[in-house]
């Protein structure tokens, strides 16, 4: 089985608390660096075609730094992943008001979400298991919610990412892992990687980001069902397009809403559900997952974003593929499928595996 | 209502035009729009009528200046396809233009041949031509990615293709080779020229990749079919290229204008092969047996044979192999035989007993027993595997 390092020491956050990192290895030399910072993705050392390393993750310099931005890089991300309208929803006839973080709505758990709390680790054999109890009231949320999550590194270069949850009251639980990859550690733009994403359709948008409509992705710059270069497709005449600035949108991968593990507690089937290669380097990226939903986002808002290495990114400089539940289900038909209630347990299970032509 | 008529005004004798079609069909097949298409075997005598043509829209390959003169005053929605141009003024205008990205293209070679350790490169490209500019587009982008770099760039074009001065212009091609200094890595314009330079490195006794690593750009199934050197190649964008330009004309039809828009398609990747895997190999024995193994393992040779052509004794040569190669002369045949196998069974339907006897295993049995013990699977079994993952 694959070696974890010790806790290191990473660095000290402004309460005086310290923040540590992880490292899974495997048997082909690939290092991931997590933190008990939001549960992060640090880097992700991985050989290109002629097996040279590189990191294929972006990120910030300091611990502080992952407090400070707004991007969300590589954090653990609940209670719930992407966007609900207005922050307001009803439960068993409740209304709800959550943080409003992104304009008028509410965004990836709120002002202090899970991406910005400091987990619980353990490391066992080959994996890292990471935990959080969010008390009733956090973000607006109903409920205390008990989250355990484990990242496992296998030597095919599949890093596989497994959540688990349980509530003592109801509560709508959505949550995703947010890394922005660049398969090219050489070149800081994302816009050559090929694409392919096997879904019919995804989610139209208003201006806020909230989804109004389930629209075919045939005939439209958002078909990636046979792979297609994403800054290419930037350039096609499209009205989604040009109210995102670029794709920020949700792939819908399954036409059933309701992933059996909901109910049962049984783990779902995975489906390999998105492919992004890199000419240049030969590393491509396979997403699998259990879930019905797929957020794209072209990284269009990068820009200015604090750079690992010193400086700042620039727009494009990676994307993010994040297998969730669909932005704002929770004030949609499907409700019932976003809400864990007591006795129940969630379960998500998304593997990133990377490898070369 | 009818469907809309539309002519595809490509010359479908090159795989890279074949490609955009296919991508148009894609987009067909995908929307469920339905077109009447109209395609000519010879596409530049139907240019010279075209105005008089009773149809809703065209899609043309704009490399051929005699399209760029008949279509661009034309009141039917027109799409341009081609090759990208430096200079933005060479572009038609008032025609949406959907682009190999040429530069992307010229990079991705260069990249490649820069991450396979070389320091030298070269160009060879095509003469002038008012119907292939592309080529001195890639010229071009070479040139600039190479000053940009501080590096000097060698270029040759050669002279055209006829039948009549051939044997002249292999010869040139063979002295221009001489000359270079070596290693060096060169990027021809198309597989086209790659295959000519891999000819003429055959013909001149110059070791490939060792001395000089060849990529070419197209990925054409057909160029490889003609070299004995597997060829490294650069996959264009032509499927994309065909599907965008199928939107737009969709989206014209509807209506919308798109006279602005120019969409640049990057390269999809590279397929690399022997023709640039450049490994620095010290013993020259060790390159002359190589390169002569490169040639003939298709054709069953033993290693007396390699030692005969090195002019060296057997157990010599196997010591040159084991200290530079780890491996025996006999492995290093083996494993070319096994190469090309894997790459006609991922690549083609060719009969298994076809492909056993075009990589010289005397039968297809002891292809299987080989392939059984290197894989641990059956040569059918790896072509199931495999095909899928071809792009189709």
């Amino acid at each position: 089985m694959n070696a974890i390092t010790p806790a290191r020491q990473w660095g000290a956050l402004p309460d005086g608390r310290i923040a540590h990192r992880w490292t899974l290895r495997n048997d082909s030399g690939m290092a991931v660096d997590i933190s008990d910072l939001g549960g992060t993705l640090l880097s992700w050392q991985a050989p290109d075609r002629q097996g040279r390393f590189g990191d294929v993750l972006l990120g910030h310099a300091t611990p502080g730094d992952y407090l400070h931005a707004t991007a969300y890089m590589g954090a653990l991300i609940g209670r719930w992943a992407n966007r609900i309208r207005d922050g307001r929803f009803e439960l068993d006839n409740v209304p709800y008001r959550l943080d409003r973080n992104d304009g008028p709505n509410h965004l990836h758990g709120g002002l202090d979400g899970f991406h910005h709390r400091l987990w619980e680790v353990e490391a066992s054999i080959g994996e890292l298991h990471l935990r959080l109890v969010s008390p009733e009231g956090e973000g607006g949320f109903p409920g205390e919610l008990s989250v355990e999550v484990t990242y496992r590194l296998d030597d095919d270069g599949t890093l596989e990412i497994a959540y688990t949850a349980h509530t003592d009251a109801a509560t709508p639980v959505n949550l995703t892992s947010h890394p922005y990859f660049n398969l090219n550690d050489r070149r800081g733009d994302i816009r050559d990687h090929m694409l392919r994403i096997d879904a019919d359709a995804f989610l139209a948008t208003d201006a806020g980001g909230i989804p109004y409509r389930r629209q075919p992705v045939a005939g439209s710059a958002f078909d990636f069902r046979d792979a297609a270069p994403i800054g290419a497709r930037l350039l096609w005449p499209d009205d989604q397009l040009k109210i995102a600035g670029g794709f920020d949108h949700c792939y819908v991968l399954s036409e059933s809403s309701l992933p059996e593990s909901r109910l049962t507690g049984e783990h779902a089937p995975l489906r390999e559900v998105a492919v992004v290669a890199d000419p240049a380097s030969g590393r491509h990226l396979t997403v699998s997952t259990d879930q019905p939903g797929l957020q794209f986002y072209s990284g269009q808002k990068l820009g200015g974003t604090g750079r690992r290495e010193g400086g700042h990114y620039e727009a494009f400089s990676g994307f993010a593929l994040e297998a969730q539940a669909f932005p704002d289900q929770i004030n949609g038909p499907d409700d019932a499928a976003v809400v864990l209630r007591p006795g129940a347990v969630y379960r998500q299970t998304t593997q990133y595996r990377l490898g070369v032509d | 209502m009818a469907p809309h008529r539309i002519a595809l005004l490509f010359n479908a004798n090159k795989v890279y035009d074949r490609q955009v079609i296919a991508g148009i069909g894609q987009y067909l097949n995908s929307t469920r729009v339905e077109w009447d298409l109209f395609m000519e075997e010879d596409f530049r005598c139907r240019m010279r009528d075209i105005h008089r043509w009773q149809g809703d829209g065209i899609i043309a390959d704009f490399d051929d200046p005699d399209a760029t003169d008949a279509l661009c005053n034309l009141t039917m929605p027109v799409v341009a396809v081609g090759g990208s141009y430096h200079d933005a003024a060479a572009y038609p205008v008032n025609t949406p233009y959907i682009a190999t990205d040429n530069a992307k293209l010229v990079r991705l070679a260069y990249d490649h041949l820069i991450e396979q350790g070389l320091q030298r490169f070269a160009f060879y490209g095509l003469p002038p031509n008012p119907r292939s500019r592309w080529a001195l587009e890639r010229e071009g982008a070479f040139e600039r990615i190479l000053a940009a770099d501080g590096m000097e760039s060698t270029v040759y074009r050669g002279s055209p293709t006829s039948a009549g001065g051939w044997g002249h212009a292999v010869e040139e091609l063979v002295a221009w080779l001489r000359s270079l200094p070596k290693p060096i890595g060169i990027v021809a314009a198309t597989d086209a020229r790659a295959r000519q330079l891999l000819q003429a490195c055959v013909i001149g006794e110059i070791s490939v990749p060792e001395q000089v690593a060849i990529v070419g750009i197209d990925n054409d199934p057909m160029a490889q079919l003609l070299t004995r050197i597997p060829l490294t190649s650069v996959i264009q964008g032509a499927e994309e290229m065909g599907r965008t330009a199928a939107h737009l004309l969709h989206q014209m039809l509807r209506g919308a204008t798109c006279a602005d828009t120019r969409v640049l398609v990057p390269p999809v990747g590279i397929n690399v092969q022997a023709s640039s895997k450049h490994q620095p190999v010290k013993s020259p024995h060790v390159m002359r047996a190589s390169h002569y193994i490169r040639q003939y393992a298709c054709l069953g040779i033993k290693t007396e044979q390699v030692a005969d052509y090195v002019g060296i004794s057997r157990t010599v040569l196997e010591e040159h192999f084991k200290r530079e190669l780890k491996q025996t002369v006999h492995q290093a045949i083996l494993q070319h035989k096994l190469e090309t196998a894997r790459e006609l069974l991922a690549g083609s339907t060719t009969p298994l007993t076809d492909i056993a006897v075009r990589c010289g295993f005397t039968s297809l049995q002891y292809m299987y027993a080989v392939f059984r013990r290197e894989y641990d699977c059956t040569p059918r079994q790896y072509h199931e595997a495999h095909r899928q993952i071809i792009p189709s």
